[in-house]
């Protein structure tokens, strides 16, 4: 606005009629928005509203005995603080996101690290090493399930067989065998991601320094620490703050594999809000925790969307 | 015919198939159809071995008042979470049959049905005992039609125990646990008792026979929650020393024990007389399995005491956001459902009692051994004292987890019993 006034204003300088209102700028800015609007109403539609109207059922009393919801303002955090089982939750979740977070991170570098080497079935080995990434993850858990089901699971026939122990034992029934079930399932099929992410970072780390490192007189572990690691560090990175958001989130494969059980040894905040919303339909408790666990997921989040910003 | 015209033209095709699209999506054919169908979930539909009947239930329905009903499938577990979920979209179903203590939750639906104003009562209770009508009646309204009834109750498998040489119906808790250990050591790979201990959709029918073989109860009458009882801990005791010899398994929902006792793995285990179709079809051998399915009183604490079942049923319910004509599709349905020809052949097919008197007195009804059977071991049979509150999955998930604690070992049978009994006090004052 101010050139143009500016411009007009010069002699031998006169605006055309035809010109746009605020320049070529304010146009850019208007098409813009107009190419914005598709996916602002999808945005809106999709996922504000949804997230403002649990926001608000999070301060209500919604269940099978008040279906129409009943303002009470913060009884449902209340309550919540109050209850043992959602502390438990947390400790659950905490613990859950933890171990396989730094299982898949160390076993995806460790697996990027051997697919980088030359040799012979290397691309067959790539591809091959994705199928745990690709199946559904019901059919992962049914896997899964199958290996640690305590009447004809593959683990107990072996460990039998073997004779490390006398009788099969129900692996998901014990709170520790559980949780070991549910983070190895879910290590198993991220492996295949973070070693991807890993191995595009390897893919340009310079051959020549690291032979010259080699000539130097450096180890395995000289060259990772000193060389490996120090590059691949924009990537890890990334690939933790994405496992943690992920690993957060997860729920499909361990509702299918203990449920959350046995009694709340795997009950993660996730299981622990589809249990309160739609086994006890209690949408206003369910929709404060999933509130609390949403804030969980915010530091996360706040981390990956600066790093990515700072991209730009 | 100018571009124009040829423009405005194929404009307004666009907008037609753009609208017919659209009415497609948001009206479905089930609604659309609705003068002369209607939509009817089923879990019977959903299970192998009983799709077929509820298939040609419905051609006959079909073939005799000219009313297509379109079926949905849902599996038993999922079948509240599925009603509740589309009462939120908008997308109920007709009609549903559900289990007939589910019906205090759904009680709290706008959209059910009152059957006493659509049907009548005095044409509802001239065709049904009060007590089996007892089963779909909440807070003074009709809100289905009972169609299977019969109870829940213990089973033996005669062929485990004649492996396990145990001669003898056991009586006594102490008698069971006998057979129990004969098992364990005689038919190797098996589970005594198939006792559910996975699901809270199956534990607290197991629990609750075992609390009243004790003496006990988890919740009276009037709603107070009486669990933490010198019979409750013994329960919970009884039950983790089951575990602790291996007599009992972890993992073990109904379906898994409907299998095990099938297939000759399990001894005993706790259903509805339904349990004779799932032994025919998961044995493999159709009616020859009849042999070995023996319906036996629930085990008491001492000789003379009288043994529990619990009452168990499917019913029929309709939803319906408007008032609903005398002669419309979901009225005519659960007129059909109590027919004669119907009630006289799904029942028995299905693997339960009749619901309506006269097709209790049919000789078919009458003559069937097993029903004999399964009438002369139920004992006394009592309300569900969890599935008629409408906190009922709150309550169940709470005796669940509790349960397990206590079966798996990771709480003392007391520790289970006073934490079981606080939570659900807590819930319970939540429901006032």
């Amino acid at each position: 606005m101010q050139s143009q006034s500016a411009t007009s204003t010069m002699p031998g300088f006169a605006v055309s009629p035809l010109a746009e209102r605020g320049g070529l700028k304010a146009r850019e800015r208007r098409v813009g928005w107009l190419f914005l609007v598709p996916a602002l109403v999808a945005f809106v539609l999709v996922i504000a509203l949804p997230f403002v109207r649990a926001l608000a059922l999070a301060f209500t009393r919604n269940d099978l005995q008040t279906p129409v919801p009943r303002f009470v303002g913060l009884d449902n955090f209340v309550a919540l603080a109050r209850m043992p089982e959602i502390a438990q939750s947390f400790a659950v979740t905490a613990a859950y996101v933890v171990l396989v977070t730094a299982f898949t991170l160390l076993l995806g570098l460790a697996w990027a690290l051997i697919l980088n080497q030359p040799f012979r079935g290397q691309t067959l080995l790539r591809a091959a090493s994705l199928i745990p990434w690709v199946l559904p993850s019901t059919v992962t858990a049914f896997i899964w399930g199958w290996i640690f089901n305590s009447r004809y699971g593959v683990l107990n026939a072996a460990l039998v067989e073997m004779g490390v122990i006398p009788l099969p034992t129900a692996w998901l029934s014990t709170s520790f065998g559980a949780m070991v079930a549910i983070v190895m399932t879910k290590v198993w099929f991220s492996i295949p991601l973070f070693m991807s992410f890993f191995l595009a970072g390897l893919q340009s780390l310079d051959r020549e320094q690291m032979d010259a490192a080699r000539v130097d007189g450096a180890g395995n572990w000289a060259l990772l620490r000193d060389h490996i690691l120090p590059h691949l560090r924009p990537v890890l990175l990334v690939v933790v703050v994405l496992g943690v958001i992920g690993n957060l989130q997860h729920f499909d494969t361990i509702y299918a594999l203990t449920g959350g059980g046995p009694v709340r040894a795997t009950a993660v905040l996730s299981i622990e809000v589809y249990r309160r919303a739609f086994d006890q339909w209690d949408i206003g408790m369910a929709s404060a925790l999933g509130l609390l666990w949403v804030t969980t997921i915010m530091p996360a989040a706040y981390f990956y969307l600066r790093h990515l910003l700072k991209g730009v | 015919m100018t571009f124009s015209n040829q423009f405005q033209r194929s404009r307004r095709q666009l907008i037609a198939l753009a609208g017919s699209g659209l009415a497609s999506t948001l009206f479905p054919p089930t609604l659309l159809a609705q003068g002369n169908a209607m939509s009817f979930m089923s879990f019977s539909f959903a299970e192998e071995p009983n799709k077929p009947f509820v298939e040609k239930l419905l051609a006959d329905f079909k073939a005799s008042r000219g009313i297509g009903v379109e079926p949905i499938g849902s599996a038993w577990g999922e079948v509240q979470k599925n009603i509740l979920l589309r009462q939120r979209s908008k997308t109920l179903p007709q009609a549903a049959q559900l289990q007939d203590r589910w019906l205090p939750a759904m009680a709290q639906l706008p959209e059910i049905v009152d059957l006493d104003a659509l049907i009548g009562r005095a044409e509802i209770e001239s065709a049904l005992d009060p007590a089996v009508l007892g089963m779909a009646r909440v807070a003074g309204k009709t809100l289905g039609v009972p169609i299977i009834t019969g109870s829940v109750g213990m089973l033996a498998n005669r062929e485990v125990l004649a492996k396990a040489g145990v001669a003898k119906v056991p009586v006594t808790l102490d008698e069971f646990r006998a057979a129990l250990i004969a098992v364990r050591d005689k038919v190797p790979n098996s589970v005594p008792f198939a006792m559910a201990t996975k699901n809270p959709g199956s534990v607290p029918l197991d629990t609750l026979i075992l609390v009243w073989a004790f003496g006990g109860r988890i919740i009276d009458d009037s709603g107070k929650v009486l669990v933490n009882s010198a019979e409750g801990r013994a329960t919970l005791d009884f039950m983790a020393g089951l575990m602790k010899d291996r007599l009992i398994a972890p993992e073990i929902d109904r379906p898994d024990a409907r299998r095990l006792f099938g297939q000759g793995a399990a001894a005993f285990y706790i259903d509805a007389p339904a349990a004779r179709t799932f032994a025919r079809s998961f044995s493999g051998r159709g009616e020859a399995a009849d042999a070995f399915v023996l319906p036996i009183p629930s085990p008491v604490l001492k000789a003379g005491d009288r043994a529990r079942s619990v009452e168990w049923g499917h019913v029929v319910s309709l939803f319906s956001s408007q008032p609903l004509a005398k002669d419309s599709p979901s009225a005519q349905w659960v007129r059909y459902l109590l027919s004669d020809p119907v009630q006289g052949s799904l029942p028995l097919q299905l693997g339960g009692l009749p619901a309506t008197r006269s097709a209790r007195a049919m000789p078919a009804v009458q003559g069937d051994a097993f029903l004999k059977a399964w009438a002369g071991a139920v004992g006394s049979t009592m309300k569900h004292e969890i599935g008629i509150w409408s906190n009922a999955p709150e309550l169940s998930a709470i005796l669940t987890e509790e349960t397990q604690a206590a079966v798996l070992g990771q709480k003392s049978g007391a520790a289970a019993a006073a934490s079981m009994q606080t939570r659900m006090d807590a819930s319970m004052a939540k429901r006032t």
